[in-house]
């Protein structure tokens, strides 16, 4: 078993994890901030299908993280799991927001097409 | 008659004298009928000997020396088994003795078994599988994630 895959059973584990504030705080910290274009992909996935407040947030209205970020495929995968969430009202919400409230324009038009993406597919 | 008296008497003394000739060959020899061979009596003992007694005492004699050293042999014996047979028992006390010691000490000692290290050991990828890892606290879940980016660069 290789680093990285070592590295994605971590990230998984703190995806279920029992204590989830703790574990979205450490995927935040080691996890969008990685080197690496696929342990940054896969964080962000994980943050997006725990589907909280706390965890959407981070993948939603930060810059250069989850689909603010620099790399189209993280940015792609990013989307690809928001538009496959059973669940979508509270990343829609956090959309919503961001588009009316967020200081960075290139963070507004991002949700504001990540948005209309979402009112598509549902 | 007197010739006749005279035959008979050299007769007699004839018969006297062979007689005393005959007496020390018929000691010296156990041959009844007078067995010759090409005239000379035979004086060797052909015949079961009639001085048995002399043989049969040499064989008890040869007899008694074998039975003394039959005996002395016994007892040699006797004295080594013995001294072997004390070395056993005393080898045998001993090691019943260290028997009842370690029996004694293992039920003194308590063994205990780390068996998720075993497992590490043995399977060193199970430490890694999500379901372990899921059950680890998530500071350690951190110190590992950090460990494995130093290993990277």
């Amino acid at each position: 078993m290789d680093n990285n895959k070592k590295i994605k059973n971590i990230i998984q584990a703190l995806g279920e994890h029992k204590d989830s504030q703790a574990a979205i705080e450490i995927l935040t910290e080691l996890g969008t901030n990685s080197s690496d274009d696929e342990i940054r992909e896969f964080t962000a996935q994980t943050l997006i299908r725990k589907n909280t407040h706390e965890s959407l947030r981070v993948v939603l209205i930060s810059k250069g993280k989850g689909i603010n970020d620099l790399s189209a495929r993280v940015a792609m995968a990013s989307i690809n799991e928001l538009l496959s969430l059973k669940d979508k009202s509270e990343a829609i919400k956090i959309l919503d927001d961001t588009i009316k409230m967020h200081s960075e324009e290139d963070v507004r038009n991002t949700a504001r097409s990540v948005r209309a993406l979402m009112t598509f597919s549902s | 008659m007197q010739i006749g008296k005279l035959s008979l008497n050299s007769a007699k003394a004839a018969q006297n004298t062979t007689s005393a000739n005959n007496t020390p060959q018929n000691k010296l020899s156990s041959n009844p009928f007078g067995v010759s061979f090409k005239g000379n009596v035979i004086q060797a003992d052909v015949f079961e000997s009639a001085n048995k007694s002399s043989i049969t005492n040499s064989i008890s004699e040869k007899g008694k020396l074998f039975a003394s050293a039959v005996v002395s042999g016994i007892n040699n014996f006797n004295e080594s088994f013995k001294s072997r047979m004390n070395s056993i028992v005393s080898f045998g006390k001993k090691v019943t003795t260290n028997v009842f010691d370690t029996i004694e000490r293992i039920g003194n000692t308590e063994v205990t078994f780390n068996m998720d290290g075993i497992k590490n050991k043995l399977f060193p990828d199970r430490q890694y599988s999500v379901k372990n890892l899921t059950n680890q606290p998530v500071s350690d879940l951190k110190t590992m994630w950090q460990n494995l980016e130093e290993q990277a660069v």
